[in-house]
């Protein structure tokens, strides 16, 4: 109910008999991603702004290509939609203030008949306080918290951005991302910086978020080597291999490297940034390559260009999260070369400041 | 119980772009084709530029390509469009 002190709603209401009507109004109007969705009440979408400390009308950004705002209240109802607790809120306002900037793109990654979704990557202390979990089943259905996060994502661009199938989203595929892609850093289970540090976050316990258009996960297995160098040729095979496939262009890619990988290439002493500069000298590809996939017809003339699938060794999020057994990893491609490029955002540090 | 929720979309408060006066005709009029430069693009866009010429009538069509296919054109594209009397965009892959 509306206190004497909380700002009004502005959104428009409706009255629904009970929860299995709540979820026939939201399907019949192409609301929802066509799982059952949290009744979006008052209360509930209260406790949200109240968690963050956010007014309704508090403007997270504006798109810049269609011009269109994204305030506080209502992406705090496609949070409680998505599942999403108050203490949750936060995370996915960062997400939007990330995806909102120039560089990400947003028109063009959620248009695009490439189909990638957003992968949102969370760091610092809130990973514990949440409840988000980095071990078992990271890319998947980890936990409540990643899984809430990411549906927020995609039910906020389906309602706020009209990202649906057929309308704004062109995608000929797409892939399951686009439901939850969400997943934490396992920071107490390693040696390294969190990614956020990496991406000039301050070392100082401040949680942050990235957000990278990103396609499906490729996963690797290599159990056979305790050589760092051994177990990094095989993603810098699978990202060439993406490169020939898919998109021969250089743009930011993620790899996941779980606990079994991670620790070989820890004890020898690897840091992420021995990690990234070695996959930008492997993973990379000459034009002519292209000609063995069936693409010759745009070799043109350049075969002996040289193409990188990373810009620089910068461009690669090196995340640790995984189960503890297992020689897998995965390689995580961007969407499209570096068109767009992720974002990293701090959390609680100004929320009325212009994203880091 | 009866619940009371609330609309998650933007409710049509956009920025409320609104569509360019319809031409009566094309005779004699110059149209622009702004291309994302998509492969697939050369072949739908030739056609089209033939039945603006020989079938509708236009005097000219001018052809500009965005740098980046999945952002939108640059200013000095947007500021030409200002001399034609039509474009086609937002189409072609």
């Amino acid at each position: 109910m509306q206190t004497a002190t909380r700002p009004a709603l502005t959104a428009k209401s409706y009255p629904v008999d009970d929860f299995a009507a709540a979820q026939e109004f939201f399907h019949s109007n192409g609301w929802t991603d066509g799982l059952p969705v949290v009744p979006p009440t008052e209360d509930a979408i209260a406790a949200c702004l109240d968690w963050a400390m956010m007014p309704p009308d508090q403007l997270i950004g504006i798109e810049p290509v269609r011009a269109q705002p994204i305030t506080a209240e209502k992406l705090a109802i496609n949070a409680v939609m998505a599942g999403c607790l108050p203490m949750h809120f936060p995370i996915v306002a960062a997400a939007w203030q990330g995806m909102l900037k120039d560089e990400f793109l947003l028109h063009g990654i959620s248009s695009s008949t490439g189909g990638c979704a957003v992968l949102v990557v969370i760091n610092g202390p809130i990973r514990l306080e949440i409840g988000a979990a980095s071990t078992f089943n990271a890319l998947g259905n980890s936990d409540r918290a990643t899984s809430v996060i990411g549906r927020a994502i995609r039910l906020s661009l389906i309602n706020l951005m009209d990202v649906r199938p057929g309308g704004i989203d062109r995608s000929t595929l797409g892939h399951p991302g686009k439901f939850s892609y969400c997943l934490a850093e396992d920071e107490e289970d390693m040696t390294w910086e969190p990614l956020s540090v990496f991406r000039g976050v301050p070392n100082d316990g401040t949680s942050a978020v990235t957000v990278m258009a990103a396609l499906a996960p490729r996963q690797i297995m290599n159990e056979w080597t305790t050589d760092p160098k051994e177990i990094l040729e095989t993603f810098a095979a699978e990202m060439r291999a993406n490169q020939r496939h898919y998109s021969i262009y250089g743009g930011n890619y993620a790899i996941i490297i779980p606990k079994q990988l991670r620790e070989h290439i820890q004890n020898a002493g690897w840091s992420k940034r021995d990690i990234a500069e070695f996959l930008y000298e492997r993973a990379r590809i000459k034009r002519k390559e292209w000609a063995d996939v069936g693409k010759a017809a745009i070799v043109r003339d350049r075969p002996e260009k040289v193409h990188p699938a990373l810009e620089s060794p910068d461009h690669l999020l090196v995340i640790a999260a995984g189960g503890p057994a297992g020689g897998f990893g995965a390689v995580i491609p961007p969407w499209m070369g570096s068109k767009t490029k992720a974002v990293t955002v701090p959390l609680g540090v100004c929320v009325d400041c212009e994203p880091g | 119980m009866t619940l009371h929720v609330f609309d998650p979309t933007h409710e049509g408060k956009t920025a409320g772009f609104a569509l360019a006066p319809r031409l009566d005709t094309l005779r004699g009029k110059t149209v622009g084709i702004i291309t994302n430069g998509k492969e697939g693009t050369k072949g739908f866009f030739t056609h089209l530029d033939r039945m603006l010429r020989d079938d509708l009538g236009a005097a000219e069509v001018v052809w500009r390509q965005k740098k980046n296919y999945s952002a939108p054109a640059e200013q000095e594209i947007i500021a030409e469009t200002r001399q034609w009397h039509a474009a086609v965009t937002g189409i072609g892959d």
